[in-house]
């Protein structure tokens, strides 16, 4: 604690000067196009491809696979100046965040070359193939079978919720390859090209209007053995890694809401509401939970940097998301019964962004693990209450 | 950026924890509800004799060399024990205002004897009715109209004010002012942000505490024929308590390194700290009597001792909506969120 719990040693703070001068010179001006909205993949790429060239794609992969092998403090010094530099979101996070370190720790060194260089350049984009319609919580349920014919499993069945499904180049999924019966132990974690025949992708309109996620059809799927990670019915314990992965800290910092709160204030600025002693207190608490967040952030990096990484990362998974709805919850309730209008930047300027972001951020609860789910993670694993009876 | 305690100062939270294990067990606390209790020292002596009231006072005063991060742990570790005595008045707000913005001659007077154990001290700031522990300190400062004031015990009149946890031994104090005990002005908003940032610090360790008690609980209660913490709806609302308090304490020990070394958001990382301990004081204070049913709602049964501490310390320093208000202003009034709250880069650069 001490002094220190201020000030960053020597390198971290050259390493954010480093950054921040090169967001500065590199981000694109008035930012790019929503890369849901269809058709701007290309400009979403080139700027990954600058990232890329900049060494910046991926800090936390090894040097030997093209990262920079950076510790997590960091990493979040470098989340913390691109969202202060509002530089777009990032497009393959589930390549350079999941697959990519599934690969490095499972791939043979033939699969390693062909996938991580496409993987740090965006010329791949990757999606996650685990949910299912049984599937979604309960992911040991999953039924999307695979059968082993010579050196090829021969996939039959269906993905859900595929995010970025109908752009992806290939997909990192979960089949079965045990009996229906077997659960955890019959499921095998293998990479599948999405250009596959036999795959057939279909958009599904999200409540936000927008088709972010898709279904994913599998009819005789042939999928080389060699693209299998880990052992055949050992994929559970690759998918967990995994999944850890995408709860922990270091993909989101502070600054990000930091943003959000800074754009709710022009908001309800413009509205003429700053004034109001209620929304007052709103900002108030958002501020309280944004610094929470904060100093949150720095403890678990703090832990982790000491070898402590554990259950907890369900702490950052539950604040973050519901920060996220509470922040959003605030703009539709400045808008009060103006909430429901279809607004444009013509009759009220600002209004938009607030409707449809928060219809998307009642999906914060939902993805990554359900809250329920991160509550029973925290129940069982961290406060060691005694489990559920399962079957 | 460490929010990490060495291992020296984990050694520590391991003294004060058995110290407090061995002198302030929940029986303790109990007994320092008797009306007479505060005339006891000897715990107060015993903390001094192991330097937690040194921390922060300077060497040549009798200081300990314990400092802000052994502060910090100290703090907590009170409020896990629900201690009765005003370790947070005295060495989290008496003691770095006295060493801060006192005269040289109050320091003389006052920290060696705060040091020793032979001065307890307490504070009564802001709109605060009474001061822990006012029935008997032996020095206050107080918050009056015109600033911030050090009266000796001498020249208090302690109207009685009793606390609904009859541990804290409140007092209504009025002091006789002069331009002997007025302190610089901005030793006021200094104290603020301390007496905010400490109590965040300790409510946490209360609200732990609760949280601990009621795991245990429900981990041997049962019903239905199973441990009620195998119930989703139990569980659910432990999870909740626990998120709240485990996100909160971080924050606290920020705004007391920032009030320590004086840092220009200071005031507004204290309002955070305890704008989120007392949120989760108050969630944790809703679900552990919950999980506890009947026994937890009996005078007989430990929890409320927590309970009413954690209740009392919500308030003092300031409520939720006063922080809430503190910062809703400042997001409003501060030219440019993302300077004044962002990541900043540092001289070293
Ligand atoms: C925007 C978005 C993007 C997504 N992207 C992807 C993706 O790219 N790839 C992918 O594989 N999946 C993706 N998902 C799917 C997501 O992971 C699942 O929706 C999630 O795991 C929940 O599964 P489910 O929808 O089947 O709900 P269910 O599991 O059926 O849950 C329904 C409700 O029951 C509760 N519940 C279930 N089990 C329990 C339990 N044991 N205890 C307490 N409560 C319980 C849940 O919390 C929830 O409230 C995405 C989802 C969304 C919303």
């Amino acid at each position: 604690m001490t002094t220190a719990a201020r000030q960053e040693t020597r390198a971290l703070a050259e390493w954010r000067a480093e950054i921040r001068a090169w967001l500065e010179a590199n981000v694109p001006e008035g930012g790019l196009p929503d890369p849901e909205s269809g058709d701007i993949l290309d400009a979403h790429r080139a700027w990954e491809r600058t990232l890329f060239e900049a060494g910046y794609a991926a800090l936390h992969w090894p040097v030997e696979y093209g990262g920079k092998g950076a510790d997590l403090d960091a990493r979040i010094v470098f989340q913390e100046e691109y969202e202060r530099a509002g530089a777009p979101p990032r497009m393959n996070l589930g390549g350079l965040m999941l697959a990519g370190p599934t690969i490095m720790k499972y791939g043979t060194p033939e699969q390693k070359e062909f996938w991580l260089p496409a993987i740090l350049s965006c010329e791949h984009l990757w999606c996650q193939g685990f949910s299912e319609p049984g599937a979604g919580s309960d992911l040991a349920n999953l039924r999307t079978s695979a059968v082993l014919d010579g050196d090829e499993l021969v996939i039959n069945g269906q993905k859900i919720w595929t995010s970025g499904g109908m752009h992806a180049d290939w997909m990192f999924g979960m089949v079965r390859t045990g009996d229906p019966q077997s659960g955890h132990r019959g499921i095998t974690y293998v990479m599948i090209d999405m250009r596959t025949p036999g795959i057939d992708v279909r958009p599904i309109k999200q409540i936000n209007g927008q088709t972010g996620f898709s279904e994913v059809f599998f009819t005789d799927v042939r999928v080389p053995v060699a693209n299998v990670m880990g052992e055949l019915n050992g994929g559970w314990q690759v998918a967990m890694e995994a999944l850890g992965h995408e709860r922990g800290a270091g993909r989101r910092t502070y600054v990000k809401f930091l943003n959000d709160l800074a754009q709710l204030r022009e908001f309800v600025t413009s509205l003429g509401q700053a004034d109001d002693v209620g929304v007052r207190e709103d900002l108030g608490r958002l501020l309280t939970a944004v610094s929470v967040y904060r100093h949150h952030v720095g403890r678990t990096v703090a832990d982790s940097m000491r070898g402590h990484d554990g259950p907890e990362a369900s702490y950052n998974k539950l604040y973050w998301s519901e920060m996220t709805a509470q922040i959003h919850e605030v703009g539709m309730r400045v808008l009060a019964a103006r909430a429901e209008l279809q607004d444009d930047e013509k009759s009220l300027p600002g209004a938009k962004q607030w409707q449809d972001n928060y219809w998307f951020s009642r999906a914060t609860r939902i993805f990554a693990g359900t809250n329920q789910i991160q509550k029973n993670i925290i129940s069982e694993r961290v406060l060691g209450l005694p489990k559920e009876p399962r079957r | 950026m460490t929010y990490a305690f060495t291992a020296e100062q984990e050694d520590l939270r391991r003294t004060a924890r058995d110290l407090f294990g061995r002198t302030c067990t929940p029986g303790d606390v109990r007994a320092a509800w008797e009306p007479d209790a505060d005339q006891d020292r000897s715990r107060w002596r015993r903390m001094a004799d192991l330097g937690f009231l040194g921390a922060n006072v300077p060497t040549e005063f009798g200081g300990s060399g314990l400092g802000d991060a052994e502060l910090t742990v100290l703090l907590e570790e009170a409020g896990y024990a629900a201690l009765p005595e005003p370790l947070l008045e005295t060495a989290a707000i008496v003691v770095p205002i006295l060493r801060e913005h006192g005269s040289p001659e109050q320091r003389e007077t006052w920290l060696p004897r705060i040091a020793s154990g032979e001065v307890l001290a307490t504070a009564q700031l802001m709109d605060a009715p009474a001061a822990p522990y006012g029935t008997v300190a032996d020095l206050a400062l107080l918050e009056l109209d015109d600033g911030l004031h050090l009266v000796p015990g001498d020249r208090l009149t302690r109207e009685p004010a009793p606390s609904m946890d009859g541990a804290r031994h409140t007092a209504a104090l009025r002091g006789v002012p002069d331009a002997g005990t007025r302190l610089p002005d901005a030793a006021r908003v200094d104290a603020r942000s301390r007496g905010a940032a400490a109590a965040a610090a300790v409510l946490n360790g209360v609200t732990r505490r609760l949280l601990d008690m009621t795991v245990a609980y429900a981990k041997e209660r049962e019903q239905f024929g199973r441990p009620i913490g195998s119930f989703q709806a139990v569980k659910h609302l432990l999870a909740e308590v626990a998120l709240e308090v485990e996100t909160a304490r971080p924050a606290a020990w920020y705004a007391l390194t920032a009030v320590a070394e004086g840092h220009a958001d200071a005031g507004l990382a204290s309002s955070a700290a305890k704008a989120a301990a007392n949120a989760a004081a108050t969630t944790a204070s809703y679900h552990t009597l919950q999980v506890h049913g009947g026994i937890g709602f009996t005078w007989e049964h430990d929890l409320h001792l927590w309970l009413k501490r954690g209740k009392a310390l919500e308030f003092a320093y300031g409520s939720l909506r006063h922080h809430h208000r503190v910062l809703g202003d400042a997001v409003v009034t501060c030219p440019d969120l993302m300077a004044t709250f962002g990541p900043a880069l540092s001289a070293a650069s």
